[in-house]
């Protein structure tokens, strides 16, 4: 007899959805730390080319755009509240760019330095990235134990099964299922070919093991489906963009003809509203330039939108709050 | 099933790999010495065929239907070719993560040289994503995730010189997404003595398709389901370049049969296996064999049994009524339809028990019966 599944029947079969189920009916992701639809924003300009940046002067930036992300009093006051000094914090780099279109040293040292005067130790704190081979090419040390913090790449240490999101199955990095109790994303504001923006959701393909499935229909759902994911969903407490030197166009990798100086540091408790803002900071720039808006070149970043309505933050560029630092 | 070249056999087939330096040589870098094991950034990245530039540093692949549009950077859905800076490469060439001996009915091919042994190899990727992936652990990685050693195609064609094999396999992962390394190991196994399979998904664009195809002898293809929300579903794919290549295959005369894994309530349905015989038989011809296999429940498809032994017999029933003279029934030892069945006179041609041939009775690729020509590769 022929059967027709319908697509229920088809995810009920596969159980493609059996892991999404358990939370879907849940609120939107958020509480009292989370600051929907806010992004901080710190000037600071980029250093001279092949320098480094001022320690203090990045200390101050990161500061001042997590103060602006979350109203707090200072930013000590503000990680205090997101980070318990039990947890062990992952910090997602993107360094794909390599030196020129990476998170600046100074200001991840920065971030870690805030964490630990916040009360996390230093020996709690991972800063990573997918590979050690990235992180080293983007200016950082690799360092796996020892009295600070540690640095070191995925390295293909991954769950030994796949686990399902969405659209989405992969092994997550172990650093993210096992190893962190809290993460933070650090990215930077550059245009995605097919994605259409890498900054803040983006930067969690890292995370995942076979992240070239699913670059179709610039990204979406994918993006949203991994951010969905239980690891994430439940532990991304924070996002920083490293927005010195951003790029409008021809990423993800770096392209010095399509970049230009921004000059702030970003923050937000909610990532998907990181992304929008970088939407908007990057079609502003393409339009200063006379480039078709991300729309009109058919890769507007629909996944924000998609994370946005699975209650992952606020995706809609203008209703994003910009908050000075 | 991963087999590591010691000391001795690497030494050995070293000498093989001077041969190699007719080859095209790596992008960049130094060659690995044979043998070796291949670590991220060692991999023997070398310019891939079957691509174009589409100005601006981005390139469309033109190797699978999929026709990934690739930054500079990036890589293709396969995970194995990577833009990098314009120009395509690709990652698997003389990257093999799986070598191994195995019986050719493994693959299997049950009308080709009956109980001959094959050097099996693949490399990591594949340019689809089935959920019932039974090799995933190497399919749905990309290279640098998977432990793997350098053997470029002289060195594997070399080893199975050595080891007395008549036959190369490229199988396991996907050879589509290694088809620049299939096509030199098919040439330098050729220059041997030795004769190249593949067993592949049959996603693949024409053009690299039949210009690799004379160089093989046989050509199995997995023919998910004969339908296209199924291959849209389940594998991340589409039907029609399957079937398109199938047709492809057949008319260049290269050896082909058909694999179909029969997974319960997915693709099982009396209506489907009828279309689906009907067509391999009204375009492909009543010769081809076609293997209806067991499913075991894998990878992201674990909620569903095992395919019950009625379901493979019936799939075997509606074949042989449709009209093809060669449907067998797989992952089922001792079944009678593992065996090869004369279909002019009935009798048993080739015995079998799952991978081993029991007795083979053809004489001259014919029946000793009556006499009846039974297609294949026999000698
Ligand atoms: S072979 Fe790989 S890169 Fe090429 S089109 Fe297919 S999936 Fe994309």
């Amino acid at each position: 007899m022929p059967r027709t599944l319908t697509r229920r029947e088809l995810a009920r079969i596969t159980g493609l959805s059996a892991l999404v189920l358990p939370w879907a009916g849940r609120a939107a992701r958020g509480g009292q730390n989370t600051f929907r639809g806010r992004v901080g924003v710190a000037k600071l300009a980029p250093p001279a080319a092949g320098g480094a940046l001022d320690p203090a002067l990045a200390r101050t930036a990161v500061a001042r755009a997590i103060v602006a992300a979350t109203g707090a009093a200072s930013a000590r006051v503000a990680l205090a509240a997101l980070f318990k000094p039990s947890d062990t914090v992952g910090i997602k780099l993107n360094c794909l760019g390599g030196r020129h279109l990476s998170p600046h040293p100074e200001l991840v040292e920065a971030l870690v330095q805030l964490l630990v005067e916040a009360g996390v130790a230093a020996e709690r704190i991972v800063v990573f990235e997918r590979s050690s081979r990235e992180l080293q090419r983007a200016g950082f040390v690799v360092r796996r134990d020892g009295a600070s913090y540690r640095c070191f790449g995925v390295d293909n240490d991954y769950d030994p099964t796949p686990s399902t999101s969405g659209a989405i199955g992969s092994c997550f990095a172990r650093l993210v299922s096992t190893t962190c109790s809290a993460l933070i994303g650090f990215g930077v504001v550059k245009d995605h070919d097919l994605a259409g923006v890498s900054a803040s959701l983006k930067n969690w393909y890292g995370v995942i093991h076979n992240p070239n499935k699913y670059h179709d229909t610039n990204c979406d759902p994918y993006v949203a489906d991994v951010c969905n994911h239980p690891f994430l969903r439940d532990k991304l407490r924070l996002t920083l963009l490293d927005g010195l030197v951003a790029q409008c166009h021809g990423g993800p990798a770096f392209r010095s003809d399509a970049t230009f100086p921004l000059g702030v540091v970003a923050a937000s408790t909610d990532p998907v509203a990181a992304d929008a803002w970088a939407w908007r900071v990057i079609d502003a720039e393409r339009s200063r330039r006379g480039l078709p808006t991300l729309a009109a070149a058919k890769r507007a970043p629909r996944f924000i939108a998609t994370a946005a309505r699975y209650g992952l933050g606020v995706g809609d560029p203008a209703a994003i709050q910009e908050v000075a630092g | 099933m991963r087999h590591r070249l010691d000391r001795r056999e690497a030494a050995r087939l070293g000498a093989a790999a001077l041969l190699a330096s007719a080859m095209p040589r790596p992008a960049r870098g130094r060659t690995p010495p044979v043998g070796s094991p291949l670590e991220g950034d060692d991999l023997p990245a070398r310019q891939a065929s079957w691509w174009k530039s589409l100005g601006e540093g981005r390139v469309e692949c033109q190797l699978c239907p999929r026709g990934c549009q690739v930054a500079d950077r990036e890589r293709g859905a396969c995970g194995v070719r990577e833009n990098r800076g314009g120009t395509y490469f690709t990652l698997v060439w003389g990257a093999a993560c799986s070598v191994h001996v195995d019986p050719i009915e493994k693959k299997p091919f049950f009308h080709v040289l009956p109980g001959a042994q094959a050097l099996s190899f693949a490399t990591a990727g594949c340019n689809v994503e089935c959920k019932f992936c039974q090799n995933w652990e190497i399919s749905q990685f990309r290279p640098e995730q998977v432990p793997s050693q350098y053997l470029p195609p002289d060195a594997l064609a070399a080893l199975a010189r050595q080891r007395g094999v008549p036959l190369l396999s490229a199988t396991y992962s996907e050879p589509v997404v290694f088809w620049e390394y299939v096509r030199d190991t098919a040439l330098a196994a050729r220059r041997v003595g030795v004769r190249t399979t593949v067993v592949s998904n049959g996603y693949i664009q024409e053009a690299p398709l039949k210009e690799v195809l004379p160089y093989l002898a046989a050509v199995k293809v997995d023919l998910k389901s004969f339908r296209d929300a199924f291959y849209r579903d389940l594998v991340r794919g589409e039907l029609k370049p399957v079937l398109k290549a199938l047709e492809t295959i057949r008319a260049a005369g290269v050896w082909l049969e058909i694999v179909v894994l029969l997974i319960p309530t997915m693709n099982d349905s009396e209506e489907e296996i009828r279309d689906l015989t009907r067509w391999v038989k009204a375009t492909l011809g009543h010769e081809v064999p076609v293997h209806f296999t067991r499913f075991h429940p894998t990878y992201r498809l674990t909620n569903l049994p095992v395919t019950p032994v009625a379901t493979l017999e019936r799939a075997r029933s509606i074949g042989l009524a449709e009209g093809l003279s060669y449907v067998y029934v797989g992952n089922l030892p001792g079944h009678a339809g593992e065996n090869t069945v004369c279909p002019g006179c009935g009798a048993v041609l080739v015995r079998r028990f799952g991978f081993s041939v029991l007795e083979n009775r053809l004489a001259k690729g014919a029946c000793p019966t009556c006499g009846r020509a039974i297609p294949g590769v026999w000698s």
